[in-house]
């Protein structure tokens, strides 16, 4: 990607970011970008917890930062401080931390269409949907997500989930009219299907770079063994090849992780989703 | 693939039990896609792809750092001693190494262990050039507080900091300058050793010229092992101090854990070298006092034999002539000190001459030359004396002139550097205050009086004739006329061609020289000798013929050995 490209999806990110969390934009240039932060936002970007302890202890009208970014270091605005964003940079790396923590777990039902309205009660169908972040980690490390649904009255389970349902509208409260039918599967129940069926699949893939870190593992522990042989070695000589041992275990043991990004529960509109 | 662990993090069950209970804090729909995309622009998609490219904007790192930054974390697993030659760029790659380990999540407590002086240059690197949130180490308590540190290398290794250190897990340890830890008796080697790391860079320019043992002790600390056991090794590879035998398998065996960068395996983007001497003209008085010195010189050697260390202050007052009045005035009050007899008649006649010098003819060429270039400026001198007589005259002048020496404290050079990238015109700077100090701002550079050992010249230009820098660079040689020191310029300048071009393998060059005896001692030796200005010429013109010859080996070598290396790779 080329760095105009990268730019691009900063400021796209920080724009949205700007109004999914309520903060304010007080100018917008194709250079830069001056906005008046709303309070959550100031408290997950500009990192000044003691500022926060004392406006809260002492009651204290709290006063957001503003913040001016730029995005075309060579024409910062030229009335006031700007700060240059770019992925690499702290500011944005907060953008996308903040996001994270703040995006974690949602509830949402599908818009309903106006058209069926009036043709009387229709059911809506539950999925649990997680988006897995799963880390190959050796001595070097890959990601990759997965998103799952499984539909909580059926037991199906669906990749890519998240992809699916991207391009639909959804609403967070129940719309009039609708229902949700009775759920066969406990949340519990269906987040241990995902977990297991991930755990196969995963299972199924080519782990060589697995094997390839077991093989340098093993080959670095045996010089060790070489280096320091068990019979001829005092004490402090055998801490030592034990600390190079774990040093070694850490540094190759491949292993593989997977954490949640966020999920939450999908109504479906049974009359548009088949 | 049976034995590989799949670890589920349930950590967010909670939280999430909690928002299915309570109905509070459920995100809407954009900030749910928010944070999918924040994660998906943050995973790692590939092993070997690296990541830190396309986070760094400040600057463009070069091909050679890149690929450095590439088989150090794809093919040596991130244990490895990088050596490229001087200028390279080190400081850079192991920042982009650091920064990539950091992205990918592998690498979270980090410590990096570099001489004082460095301390803070480091930590403003990495913070304004890969915007990695690095802290100097100040105070004891601040080892468990932050996760990356850049520290002295002299503090770290006492105590109480010492045993602070070893209570920690290191991820990735980064050690400049560490020709430091060659010697496995030293407290330097034993530390880095007991040191609990993960990954670990060791920093040095000048790893393969030296003793056998010392590099086997280098990467000893990397990988036990490596090289065998040490007797295995003194067997195998070992022909003598300094020589190997087996190279070639020993150089595939290096190659694995060492990385070296010549600057002429590289097309470096350095700006050109404009060197101009400038011929000085004595006073008479000047002219007095250079001739009584040179003469007591002489009639010291005479008397005194080769005591070692008188011969070693009377070089230096040889030097200091041609330098300043003011030098001369110190070596002569110390030695006078020492002897605690009354004042020879000699040495008082000197007095007396140094008495009689009212100006200094370089300082004046000096004012003149730094009023005529309105930028910024760097003027080398060896002696502390000759640095505060130039600052004051510069004062007079009411040129804006600040002084940088070794012995000033962290801090104080730091304020030094700001003080002359921001304000000042010029500064002046000792030579021991010239190591690791980068002034790419920079693009003049006066050599005020001129080092007898070339080394020290070339580290002089090295200052501000770096990666980096974006003008041509302008050396202004102060050569005053009918002394030692324009012999010496005339062999530096004319004869090894040492300021036009940046000579990769001088250090290598230089050491074999030595084995016939260093510059320093054999321009004292001409000097004793009495000889005259032709002789001199003949002598020095016959060191120069001998150092383009063994340049010309070095080179050869080089290439034979690289050249083996490449087809040892195909």
């Amino acid at each position: 990607m080329s760095n105009k490209v990268v730019t691009e999806v900063a400021r796209n990110f920080i724009e949205r970011y700007l109004y999914a969390y309520d903060c304010q934009i007080i100018e917008s240039t194709p250079s830069y970008l001056h906005t008046q932060l709303s309070i959550p936002a100031d408290r997950d970007l500009c990192n000044r917890p003691y500022y926060w302890m004392y406006v809260e202890q002492l009651n204290l009208p709290p006063q957001p930062i503003q913040l001016c970014l730029t995005f075309d270091p060579e024409h910062p605005p030229t009335d006031r401080p700007s700060e240059w964003i770019f992925p690499g940079s702290q500011r944005y790396q907060h953008f996308l931390q903040s996001a994270k923590r703040h995006g974690r777990f949602t509830s949402l039902f599908q818009n309903a269409d106006e058209n069926y309205r009036r043709q009387g009660s229709y059911p809506y169908q539950t999925w649990l949907g997680i988006n897995f972040l799963v880390s190959y980690i050796c001595e070097q490390k890959r990601d990759q997500i997965w998103e799952l649904g499984i539909n909580l009255q059926s037991g199906e389970i669906v990749e890519s989930f998240y992809q699916q349902i991207k391009s639909l509208s959804w609403q967070t409260q129940l719309p009039p009219n609708r229902f949700t039918q009775p759920l066969k599967l406990k949340y519990i129940e269906a987040l241990g299907e995902l977990e297991c069926y991930l755990e196969e699949k995963i299972s199924l893939e080519d782990h060589d770079w697995a094997k390839q870190a077991l093989t340098r593992l093993s080959e670095e522990q045996e010089q060790l063994q070489d280096y320091y042989p068990e019979s001829q070695s005092n004490e402090e000589v055998l801490l030592e090849k034990k600390q190079r041992n774990l040093q070694l275990v850490r540094q190759y043991h491949p292993r593989i992780e997977v954490e949640v990004i966020n999920g939450g529960f999908f109504h479906l509109d049974m009359l548009k989703y088949k | 693939m049976n034995q590989i662990s799949i670890r589920f993090d349930r950590t967010w069950l909670t939280s999430f039990k909690h928002t299915i209970e309570t109905g509070e804090h459920w995100s809407n729909w954009e900030r749910f896609q928010l944070a999918f995309e924040a994660a998906e622009q943050q995973i790692i998609p590939q092993f070997d792809t690296l990541q830190c490219l396309k986070h760094l904007q400040t600057f463009q790192p070069l091909p050679h750092q890149i690929e450095v930054t590439r088989q150090v974390i794809s093919e040596m697993h991130g244990r490895a001693i990088l050596a490229d030659e001087v200028g390279l760029g080190k400081t850079i790659e192991a920042g982009l190494i650091l920064k990539e380990y950091l992205i990918r999540g592998l690498v979270h407590k980090v410590l990096i262990l570099v001489p004082a002086s460095l301390v803070l240059q480091w930590t403003r690197e990495l913070n304004q050039k890969f915007q990695i949130p690095a802290m100097a180490q100040k105070k004891a308590w601040m080892w468990d507080s932050y996760d990356i540190l850049v520290a002295s290398m002299d503090t770290a290794k006492r105590e109480p900091h010492r045993s602070e250190i070893l209570k920690h897990q290191y991820d990735l340890l980064i050690v400049d300058e560490a020709h430091k830890l060659k010697n496995k008796r030293t407290k330097n080697w034993q530390f880095i050793n007991q040191l609990d790391k993960k990954y670990c860079l060791l920093l040095t320019a000048t790893p393969v010229q030296n003793e056998m043992e010392e590099l086997y002790n280098l990467v000893t600390l990397l990988k036990p092992g490596q090289l065998g056991k040490q007797r295995e090794f003194q067997n195998e590879f070992v022909a003598a101090k300094r020589k190997a035998k087996n190279e070639a398998q020993l150089r595939q065996e290096i190659q694995r854990v060492l990385i070296r960068n010549r600057r002429q395996d590289h097309d470096l983007p350095l700006t050109k070298r404009m060197v101009h001497t400038i011929p000085i003209e004595l006073s008479p008085a000047e002219r007095e006092l250079y001739d009584g010195v040179t003469q007591f010189v002489q009639n010291q050697c005479r008397q005194g034999g080769t005591d070692p260390r008188s011969m070693l202050s009377l070089l230096v007052l040889q030097k200091e002539v041609c330098s300043s009045r003011d030098a001369v005035f110190h070596t002569l009050f110390k030695l006078f000190q020492k002897d605690g007899n009354p004042l020879s008649p000699e040495v008082a006649s000197l007095i007396e001459k140094l008495r009689a010098v009212q100006y200094s003819s370089k300082v004046n060429q000096a004012v003149q030359l730094i009023k005529e270039i309105p930028e910024k400026l760097i003027l080398f001198t060896e002696y502390r004396a000759t640095q505060e007589m130039i600052i004051r005259q510069l004062e007079q002048e009411g040129i804006y002139a600040i002084p940088y020496r070794g012995g000033f404290s962290r801090n104080k050079k730091d304020w030094m550097m700001e003080l002359f990238a921001k304000r000042a015109q010029v500064m002046v700077a000792t030579e021991a205050g010239g190591e690791g100090i980068n002034l790419q701002f920079c693009h003049h550079m006066i050599n005020f009086d001129m080092p007898w050992n070339p080394m020290r010249v070339e580290q002089r230009i090295g200052r501000i004739h770096r990666l980096g820098q974006e003008n041509d660079v302008f050396i202004y040689n102060f050569a005053t006329i009918g002394t030692i020191e324009e012999h010496i310029i005339w062999l530096l300048h004319e004869k090894i061609n040492l300021f036009e071009s940046v000579i990769g393998e001088l250090e290598t060059i230089l050491e074999k020289m030595d084995g016939d005896d260093s510059l320093e001692k054999r321009l004292l030796h001409l000097i004793a000798c009495k000889k005259d200005d032709l002789a001199i010429r003949e002598e020095l013109n016959h060191w120069g013929e001998r150092f383009r010859l063994l340049k010309e080996e070095v080179l050869a070598d080089e290439q034979q050995s690289s050249n083996r290396s490449c087809a040892q790779l195909h």
